[in-house]
């Protein structure tokens, strides 16, 4: 499903070079819940953005469902992120002028292949799923970190894309409501064979992933599967 | 740009003016609106002024077509045949001779130098109102000898002492009274004042006007001459038409057109309306297109954040760039419409309460075409100054953008 070869991200300011990737080598397979731990400024997220073509490598190749994304101009970025991509911001990263609903049905308003009646059921669905449905019409501002963060995720997963990232999405939950993600993001694994790459440092989510990578200073230094997830 | 990206395109706009700044809004919106107003104000005001003028010239000087002695003449001369001439035309409504004799008045002990205007009062009603503004008494049946109209400058008002006179007049003459024409030539005579009128008209208020039969008693030459001969046009048949037609087919005095006399006289006058409507327009269009680029700029420059994620989530940059389109198109057509009630409040005012000089009386005088080529100059330059900050921005790389 994705391919990662030798992804090099060099951060230059000034005379400081900072090697956010130095060099990951990867396959991750379509339907695995992958997990991808390490320590703060290890470079989670900056390889999280190359995977979900929010940002260009230095050097290396991607390719994702066959698609080598280096390939691809930038309408072309945007309509893959539109169709196949979903992508959970570690800051939530809603839109300020939206409610929680046009929040989460702006993605799928603009895909072609739904209708309005489609898009809008489907909205409905994920925010009964999240329990935000009785906070549809309010602003990003007007709710806490964790609601946020489950808006962002179901604004994420509204279109199920082929693939989902998530950049610490439980960060700002409790254990209950980490655990609810979680076992969402189990649920349409299992159901619908999503991929799902997810970003952690919370030890105890390593239970719900199939495999678990770990970075250090933007290497991979481990990669193991969770036997206990392992299909 | 298919159907959802424009409708996803207008969302955003949507929520973007209601949930951002409703006071820049208000204050963009007001903006627009008055500089719609005051690009179509002072134009629509010298137009209003130069169509009362003009009206005025049309209805009690010249008609719309002048007919005046070719040069080196005195006098339209074979006065009979050449009305004839011109009146068997098309588009001729009826053409009328003016004769003028400057002349003394003389009311008790009351002396005025004035224009005697000799008339033929039935074709004279077919190309000037003057009949219509009689404020006492009559006006001149067609064979009148010692009948004489004259205008209420001219009649003056008995309650105003002669020093305290605005303009000379005769110290309050009414209808029936004698008063005495001294023509200059030896001829002098009295003459029942028939009727007093007032157009607002000046040059037409102080004058007096006889009929042509008595005139030629006054001066034998009035019978077959005119000083001038005015014509009036048939609806539908432009003065530039019948002007042509009248030197076509034989008449060999001059022939002038209302348009050239008055292009001839205000030429000038005319040379520096236009300089101002000009500038009026330009002003107009600068500070409009200045304040929408500085509104659309900063907004842009404020919400570059959430572009990034717009454009992270999978919305295309032309859906961005058109959202802050529609936000211009929104706030251009909210401020026109603004400008346009504003100036219609205004043209509704001074047409009630026009201000009224002697020569002319101002009234906000606008066409639609006007208002529609003034909203679509100003749209057109609102489009422009919100789309090329829209078209910048919408550029920018998610990763910068996100940052921001
Ligand atoms: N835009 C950037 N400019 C410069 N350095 C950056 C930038 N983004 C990330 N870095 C650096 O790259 C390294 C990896 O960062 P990041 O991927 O955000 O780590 P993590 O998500 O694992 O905490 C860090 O040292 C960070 O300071
Ligand atoms: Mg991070």
């Amino acid at each position: 499903m994705i391919e990662i070869t030798d992804l090099q991200k060099i951060y230059r300011m000034g005379d400081v070079e900072v090697r956010a990737l130095d060099g990951v080598t990867l396959d991750i397979a379509k339907g695995e819940f992958l997990g991808i731990m390490g320590a703060s400024g290890s470079g989670k997220t900056t390889l999280l953005h190359m995977l979900g073509l929010l940002d260009e490598p230095t050097s290396g190749k991607i390719i994702i469902d066959g698609t080598d994304i280096s390939t691809l101009n930038d309408y072309d970025k945007t309509m893959f992120r539109l169709y196949k991509l979903g992508y959970v911001f570690q800051d939530y990263a809603l839109v300020p002028d939206l409610t929680v609903r046009e929040n989460v049905t702006l993605p799928a308003m603009l895909r072609k292949d739904l209708t309005e009646g489609q898009y809008r059921d489907a909205c409905t669905d994920i925010l009964t799923k999240i329990g935000m449905l009785d906070r549809q019409d309010h602003l990003p501002r007007e709710l806490s970190g964790g609601q946020q963060q489950r808006v962002s995720i179901a604004r994420a997963i509204v279109n199920k894309p082929d693939i989902l990232f998530a950049d610490e999405p439980c960060a700002n939950l409790d254990t209950e409501n980490s655990r609810m993600v979680l076992d969402l993001f189990r649920e349409i694994n299992e159901e619908m064979k999503q991929t799902i790459v997810m970003v952690s440092h919370e030890d105890w989510h390593k239970d719900y992933f199939h495999r678990i990578i770990r970075l250090r200073d933007g290497k991979v230094t481990s990669d193991g599967i969770n036997d206990r997830n392992a299909h | 740009m298919g159907k959802k990206e424009l409708k996803v395109a207008f969302l955003l706009a949507l929520r973007s003016l209601q949930r951002g700044s409703r006071s820049s809004v208000i204050l963009t919106i007001l903006i627009i609106g008055m500089c719609f107003t005051n690009m179509i104000f002072l134009p629509g005001l010298f137009n209003g002024i130069g169509q009362s003028i003009t009206k005025q010239v049309v209805d009690y000087e010249i008609g719309n077509v002048l007919v005046s002695p070719k040069t080196g003449d005195q006098y339209v001369s074979d006065l009979g045949a050449t009305l004839d001439l011109i009146n068997g035309m098309p588009g001729v409504e009826r053409a009328t001779p003016h004769f003028s004799k400057g002349a003394t008045l003389k009311y008790r002990q009351r002396m005025l130098g004035v224009s005697v205007r000799a008339i033929k009062p039935n074709d004279e009603k077919l190309v000037s109102p003057l009949y219509t503004k009689m404020v006492a008494g009559s006006y001149l049946g067609e064979d009148d000898t010692g009948e004489v109209i004259i205008g209420r400058p001219v009649a003056g008002d008995t309650s105003i002492r002669e020093e305290d006179e605005f303009q000379s007049s005769l110290g309050g003459v009414r209808v029936g009274d004698s008063i005495t024409i001294d023509y200059g030539n030896g001829y002098v005579k009295d003459y029942r004042v028939k009727g007093i009128y007032y157009t607002g008209w000046s040059s037409a208020d102080s004058a007096v006007y006889v009929t042509y039969t008595d005139m030629a008693l006054a001066d034998p030459k009035a019978v077959d001459n005119a000083d001038y001969i005015t014509v009036k046009t048939r609806p539908g048949y432009s003065e530039k038409f019948v002007k042509d037609e009248l030197i076509q087919y034989g008449v060999s005095q001059k022939v002038q057109t209302t348009a050239d006399l008055l292009a001839k006289s205000m030429g000038r006058a005319l040379q520096s309306f236009a300089i101002i409507n000009m500038v009026s327009l330009i002003v107009g269009i600068i500070i409009t297109t200045v304040v929408l680029f500085i509104v659309i700029t900063i907004k842009t420059i404020n919400s570059r954040r959430q572009i990034g994620i717009l454009k992270a989530i999978g919305v295309d940059q032309e859906v961005i760039m058109h959202s802050y389109g529609f936000q211009v198109i929104i706030m251009a057509v909210l401020g026109i419409l603004f400008g346009l009630v504003l100036t219609l409040l205004m043209a509704a005012y001074l047409a009630a309460n026009p201000i009224v000089t002697p020569e002319w009386s101002a009234t906000l005088y606008l066409t639609p075409m006007d208002l529609i080529q003034n909203s679509l100059i100003l749209f057109a330059a609102s489009i422009v100054a919100g789309y090329v900050p829209a078209y910048q921005v919408s550029r920018e790389d998610i990763q910068s953008a996100m940052r921001a």
